[in-house]
């Protein structure tokens, strides 16, 4: 198992160090560079939320933490903000037209498209966010289990 | 790092990362273009939610100006996130290979 941990203010001027605290951690594992844009899009969305709903004053740390282990990877985002669980918020219409169409609410359902799995708990007064992925080749650890 | 300028021919070019953070460099600077209709996203490397919605307020002001936007050369990542939101129904999109 490889894990790494940063922690950042909740600004989305911290998203570049967020992004390449993950670019780091993808080329040091030799992870596949073909599956690094749904992570770096699924942290991205799930950061902004904290920004954008779950943080109670600007300053306010959000930890993110990257978890290779048995051929999946998982991003955990964590932050103090009042209890927020983005996955209630409701799903976006993807078929609607574009004059029904609304601005914002795809992030949470674009991260479901783009994970295996992503659940919410909360735990210690902390939202915690787990979205988990398996990759399909070149994961550090020989141990993938089958099927996909 | 994210890129936007006036190509050759009169069309948009994005490239770069259209991340969260930069998502009002890209309205303004559309905002400003007359007669817009095409941009080119084939050096466009990264998209996300926001992004999108850059692409949405966009389609929504020009077809207000009875217009419509055409995007060329997305390479298939992009078009991918297009097609989950379901934008390639509201926008014409066309991928590099196309």
């Amino acid at each position: 198992m490889i894990e790494q941990r940063v922690s950042v203010a909740s600004d989305a001027a911290q998203l570049p160090v967020l992004t390449r605290f993950l670019k780091e951690f993808w080329s040091a594992a030799g992870l596949p560079p073909a599956e690094s844009a749904k992570f770096e899009l699924a942290l991205e969305e799930v950061f902004m939320n904290v920004v954008m709903h779950g943080s109670p004053a600007p300053g306010t740390q959000v930890e993110v933490s990257v978890i290779l282990r048995d051929g999946g990877l998982t991003l955990m985002v964590e932050n103090d903000g009042p209890a927020f669980d983005p996955l209630l918020l409701p799903a976006p219409d993807v078929a609607a037209s574009l004059e029904e169409r609304k601005v914002g609410g795809l992030g949470v359902y674009l991260v479901r498209q783009m994970m295996d799995a992503v659940c919410y708990q909360r735990v210690a007064a902390r939202n915690q966010l787990r979205m988990t992925k398996r990759l399909p080749t070149g994961g550090a650890s020989p141990r993938v289990a089958p099927g996909v | 790092m994210f890129e936007i300028q006036m190509g050759p021919a009169g069309e948009v070019v994005m490239a770069g990362r259209l991340d969260a953070t930069q998502c009002d460099v890209a309205l303004r600077f559309l905002n400003t273009v007359p007669k817009l209709r095409v941009i080119d996203l084939g050096r466009l490397e990264y998209i996300a939610s926001m992004g999108l919605r850059v692409f949405l307020l966009t389609q929504k002001r020009v077809k207000g100006l009875g217009t419509e936007l055409k995007l060329i050369n997305a390479c298939p990542q992009i078009h991918d996130i297009f097609r989950y939101a379901g934008f390639d129904r509201i926008i014409d999109i066309s991928c590099a290979s196309a």
